[in-house]
């Protein structure tokens, strides 16, 4: 029993540097002013996708999820009053023309050096699967449940929590 | 102990939410706004309450009935339809992205302008022709400023022109001079309270340094707190904690409690967190308070309750000019606003008759106008009816106008 423990509050001390993925060129990553019809392409094969100012500086501006794709997808209902700024962003009406129309800009983001323990705590508190792991807003990898829970598994079978650096 | 009219109160709340929501649905079958139906509601209620239930007493063979007393200008239900502005606001400021508002295009800013500037000039200079004094008249070319948002996006969807240069920008400009109505309005009150200009000055400098200082420094720490308790929805009542508590100070900065509700909304959706509690809110206030503003503000239709005929002609003249201005100002204002942001004279036009709904903040700013005595007595209640007939008919005409420039 002891040894399970020591497992999981070894897992918590690890850094996010050392368990994120960090194929950066292999995340779901567009820029901001994408075509609308590159995101639903993209989304038709990935759960999310990152958006970036430019793929040169990989500035990290915003988050698109399949539930933000829902939300212009189906038809637009307004409640019996619309007060400050309506989300008027509808595929139905031609108002979502690019990936900055549908994408969520405030963004809970981790960094290299957290902990895992906080970026776990993050992902409960705001309800979320996955992070981003930034540098100075410049995306340099993500930080996913499924790959959490692969690595934490893997680490009760007796493999090696941290690799050596991958690819 | 809980009074009489208090329990009355309860009744009087139940039976104008039932109401509220079975005009409101009436007027959603036909395609109309729901809340002009909720202010109908207010109308009928009203109406009802001031002639059956205001005291009569008949007799029956030897018995006596006294009929129970109902009044909608009771405190209880005006603090309950005073929390549906603030509400309404804190709402308003929630759903206003700052990072968002930059992004509007140029154009919606020239078009809010020309249509604050102009129907502010020519709602005030017709209310001063009418006879009434500059104070009053400052107030009709402030209610006839801001376009409704809620009236205008549902038109703009239903005829599917979001998409168009012009969709976008009556949309854009609808938002801001909704902002700028409120602003407005801040400056009203504070000077029709006290003449110093200098002391309000200090005033609305206090209360936004200490309340903006607060937000930054305080606000994140307070919700984290409501967070941290794991409690239900403390988070929630945090939020609204703090909305009453900027609605409190900038009343007592002379600024009105709206301005606070909606500075608290802004600031707290800044946070990242705001997203949980905006549907809440909007359930608390959507559900309850809000719709008991809307069958107030109706019911107040009857509160002069005078009843010759010169008191209806001189409200009719008014409502027909403010109306006419109103309309007749917003086209050429945010004609000339979009003209000059480069659109085309069709475009100008279709932007023009665009902003023509007023509803949300020309009732707000009447309420606001008289609880804050900027305007009484009979001036008051002849203001107040043209104002609900203006947001009326100016929602019901609209759009058709809009449909046969687009």
């Amino acid at each position: 029993m002891a040894k399970r423990n020591k497992l999981i509050t070894d897992f918590y001390e690890c850094t996010v540097n050392q368990l994120m993925d960090k194929r950066v060129w292999d995340l779901p990553i567009i820029v901001e002013k994408e075509d609308i019809h590159h995101v639903l392409s993209v989304l038709g094969a990935r759960n999310h996708i990152w958006v970036v100012k430019d793929k040169e500086s990989k500035e990290l501006v915003g988050v698109i999820t399949e539930h933000d794709v829902l939300s212009i997808l189906a038809p637009k209902h307004f409640p019996s009053y619309v007060f400050g700024m309506p989300d008027v962003s509808s595929i139905q009406h031609g108002t979502a023309k690019i990936a900055e129309d549908v994408m969520a800009s405030q963004i809970i983001n981790c960094k290299p050096d957290d902990k895992i323990i906080d970026a776990l705590m993050k992902m409960m508190k705001y309800k979320l699967r996955r992070l981003p792991v930034t540098e100075d807003k410049k995306l340099v990898g993500e930080l996913t449940l499924h790959q959490l829970i692969r690595k934490y598994y893997g680490a009760t079978q007796y493999h090696p929590m941290i690799e050596d650096e991958e690819g | 102990m809980i009074t009489t009219e208090l329990v009355n109160v309860l009744f009087l709340v139940a039976v104008a939410l039932i109401f509220a929501r079975l005009f409101g649905y009436l007027f959603y079958r036909f395609k109309q706004p729901a809340v002009v139906g909720e202010i109908i509601a207010g109308i009928f209620l009203g109406g009802i309450v001031l002639f059956v239930f205001s005291g009569q007493q008949f007799t029956i063979s030897n018995y006596i009935i006294y009929l129970p007393r109902f009044d909608f200008q009771s405190a209880g239900f005006i603090l309950l339809a005073e929390i549906g502005i603030l509400l309404l606001l804190f709402i308003s400021g929630l759903e206003t992205s700052l990072s968002k508002l930059k992004k509007t295009e140029k154009a919606s800013s020239f078009v809010a302008i020309g249509g604050v500037l102009l129907p502010l000039i020519l709602g005030a200079l017709s209310g001063f022709l009418l006879g009434f004094t500059i104070q009053e008249s400052i107030v009709i070319g402030l209610i006839i400023t801001a376009t409704s948002v809620g009236v205008t996006v549902r038109t703009l969807m239903d005829l599917h022109v979001l998409d168009t240069t012009a969709g976008a920008t009556i949309l854009g400009g609808a938002v801001i001079d909704d902002i700028i109505g409120i602003i407005l309005l801040a400056f009203m009150i504070s000077i029709g309270s006290l003449m110093d200009a200098v002391w309000i000055g200090v005033r609305i400098a206090i209360f936004f340094l200490i309340f903006l200082y607060l937000a930054l420094k305080v606000i994140d720490k307070i919700l984290d707190l409501g967070e941290k308790i794991h409690l239900p929805n403390a988070f929630l009542s945090f939020s609204l904690a703090i909305l009453l508590v900027y609605a409190f100070f900038a009343d007592k900065a002379g600024l009105s409690g709206i301005i606070g509700a909606f500075v608290a909304g802004i600031l707290i959706g800044q946070n990242v967190r705001s997203s949980k509690i905006i549907k809440d809110v909007k359930t608390i206030g959507y559900g309850f308070f809000i719709p008991l503003f809307f069958v107030w503000i109706g019911s107040s239709l009857w509160g002069g309750a005078i009843t010759d005929i010169s008191t209806y002609t001189a409200i009719g003249i008014l409502a027909l000019v403010i109306i006419t201005v109103s309309i007749i100002s917003k086209i050429v204002g945010c004609g000339i606003g979009a003209k000059l942001a480069g659109m085309s004279s069709r475009e100008s036009l279709q932007v023009g008759v665009g902003m023509i709904p007023r509803m949300e903040l020309a009732l707000i700013i009447v309420a606001a106008a008289i609880s804050h005595d900027l305007l009484t007595g009979n001036s008051a209640h002849q203001i107040l009816v043209t104002t609900i007939l203006l947001t009326i008919i100016t929602t019901l005409i609209a759009p058709f106008l809009i449909k046969a420039t687009f």
